[in-house]
């Protein structure tokens, strides 16, 4: 934080806001029924006819709320990946983390049912602190794989192949999992693999609201050792970086939004990986005290973004938002290797 | 002159196996040595010892009054700067970026800079020439403008120790005299204790103040380039292999 930092183009960060502001309007007057701005403002401020009350409070408002949120935190998130690996492609989920947080909640959704004879997912509120801490702990076992593994492995391609790998065996035992599951709960599980903003309640919000923001506030205060993190591990550890310890808050930090997210909302591809280049290109800097915050504001527009998409009347709101993230995440990460190649063979 | 660094009866090697018979030297401030070998002679093993990254056989290593192993990380990263091979290769770090990450050790956790912090980032990348790069992309420089940059930063890292790794390796002949002047140079204006090592023996032969000579099983050897009592390319085995080499050493401007 000096005079060079603090001049990052304010332009950039209003448009930005201002953006985010427009689409958050957005979402909560398209959908299949329209809902004029007017009639929003007058529900927001404890007005309106009971119709447009239930179909904002109960369904729009909650949903954009966890789209904004989710945006942060798994934008957030996959920067600090990014950095720790000191790799444009480092994703939660390419890393297979996501997937080990799809085996953490198969094995509570689907094996307790098993066990217990009975579909956990009938049982009222089943999406609570045993779905995130068992996404949280599938997603944490990865990441402390990966992580040891980076310790062996020279190359960073090696090691995301060797992540892909690890999602496919998580993958496979989740298969085994659902075989031997009651109907309803592999049908619950398959729904929350789709991924959704719509499935957090208004008494959840709060929760994933004040985890998000929490997580994001450390990965702020991360932002020197992320800094360091790209000079490289000896001009790093020259500079005073404990890097084991370091490695290991960052991988902690990450983890936790992304277990959170996907405990939430599902597993949500893409944002995570395209996000922290759009603040990148955006603002044309590493430096994380600058990076971090744009990586949030950008991730929640592009979350919005893709759920507006998702809710495009048509769509009728069933549009997985995987679908949507995919389509729009996946040619940012194209041009993003094409302008890498373009610039290094320079 | 005030002492820097002392060995005593270092021996450095992996598993407890020494590559050399003990090394005692000492750096004083001000001193810039040459630390001249063949590859795979120890080199790098004598910077990951000095380092700390690598326990010593036998012996010890003294920094400033203290033994090495008594510094921790923090103090450590305000004794000794590196100036390595590899490079940052992140696409958006600028320079300043680089070179104000020297004062990392030194600042709190959300790395503020105060006024006197910033006028001495600009000091130093006065010093090392690179000024005018300072809101250039790292990576789009020269090999010898990154070099320049990286020593910026162990400037600002304010250490009384700097350790460079190969300095010039990969430049370009002007830039190579270049840089040999501009570490002489940091050594006397900057009082700073400079070990480097190199490959390039006829450059070191006109504009190194002193020679450290690692060859594998021998004992080091220190001395001025002009007074060393010892013949350094027989030293390192170079004649040895044959006059059908000697062409080659020639080639060399």
């Amino acid at each position: 934080m000096n005079e060079r930092t603090q001049r990052p183009a304010w332009l950039a960060t209003l448009i930005i806001l201002l953006v985010g502001v427009l689409l958050f309007a957005l979402n909560l007057t398209v959908g299949s029924v329209t809902v004029p701005l007017k009639e929003c403002w007058q529900v927001l401020c404890g007005q309106g006819d009971e119709t447009a009350r239930t179909i904002l409070l109960d369904y729009r408002l909650p949903q954009a709320v966890t789209a904004l949120f989710a945006g942060i935190g798994l934008s957030v998130s996959g920067l600090l990946m990014q950095t720790l690996f000191r790799n444009p492609l480092a994703d939660p989920s390419i890393l297979g983390i996501s997937s080990g947080a799809s085996l953490g909640v198969a094995l509570v959704v689907l094996l307790t049912g098993h066990l217990s004879g009975m579909a956990v997912s009938t049982l009222p509120g089943w999406t609570t602190i045993g779905v995130t801490l068992a996404a949280f702990a599938g997603a944490f076992l990865v990441l402390l794989l990966i992580l040891a593994l980076s310790t062996r492995l020279k190359s960073m391609v090696s090691l995301i192949l060797v992540g892909i790998m690890i999602a496919y065996i998580a993958g496979s035992v989740t298969d085994v999992l659902k075989f031997f599951s009651q109907k309803e709960d592999v049908h619950t599980f398959v729904i929350w693999g789709f991924g959704s903003f719509s499935n957090v309640g208004k008494a959840q919000l709060a929760y994933l609201a004040g985890t998000v923001l929490s997580g994001t506030v450390l990965a702020f205060f991360l932002s020197k050792t992320l800094n360091l993190f790209l000079l490289g591990d000896r001009y790093a550890e020259n500079l005073g970086l404990n890097l084991r310890r370091a490695s290991l808050l960052t991988i902690l930090v990450s983890g936790f939004l992304m277990a959170v997210i996907t405990a939430f909302c599902g597993p949500i591809a893409f944002i995570g990986l395209a996000v922290p280049h759009l603040a990148r290109f955006t603002y044309h800097t590493s430096n994380h005290f600058v990076l971090t915050p744009a990586t949030a504001v950008l991730g929640m527009d592009l979350a919005l973004l893709c759920n507006l998409i998702a809710r495009l009347p048509g769509f009728d709101g069933n549009l997985p938002i995987n679908s949507v993230t995919a389509l729009i995440g996946a040619p940012i990460v194209i041009y993003v290797i094409f302008h890498r190649q373009k610039v290094l063979s320079k | 002159m005030k002492e820097v660094l002392r060995t005593n009866g270092l021996k450095i090697g992996y598993k407890g196996k020494a590559l050399f018979p003990a090394i005692d030297v000492t750096l004083h401030e001000g001193d810039h040595v040459a630390l001249v070998g063949a590859n795979g002679s120890g080199k790098t093993t004598l910077f990951k010892t000095l380092t700390g990254n690598l326990a010593p056989v036998e012996g010890s290593i003294t920094l400033c009054g203290k033994p090495l192993g008594s510094y921790k990380p923090l103090e450590r990263a305000k004794l000794f700067s590196l100036v390595l091979t590899e490079k940052p290769d992140d696409l958006f770090l600028k320079v300043f970026d680089i070179v104000a990450s020297g004062r990392y050790p030194h600042s709190g956790l959300l790395a503020r800079l105060d006024a006197a912090d910033m006028d001495f980032i600009k000091e130093k990348l006065q010093i090392t020439g690179v000024s005018h790069l300072i809101d250039r992309d790292f990576v789009s420089l020269s090999d010898g403008e990154k070099q320049k940059v990286m020593i910026a930063k162990a400037l600002v890292q304010d250490t009384p120790i700097i350790y460079m790794d190969e300095p010039t390796a990969f430049l370009d002949y002007p830039s190579k005299v270049e840089l040999m002047k501009l570490i002489a140079r940091l050594a006397v204006e900057e009082h700073k204790t400079i070990l480097y090592s190199s490959h390039d023996l006829e450059l070191l032969m006109k504009h190194a103040s002193t020679l450290w000579v690692v060859a594998k099983g021998k004992p080091l050897v220190a001395g001025g380039p002009q007074h060393i009592e010892l013949d350094v390319e027989d030293y390192l085995g170079l004649r040895k292999q044959g006059a059908e080499d000697n062409t080659q050493h020639d080639r060399t401007p």
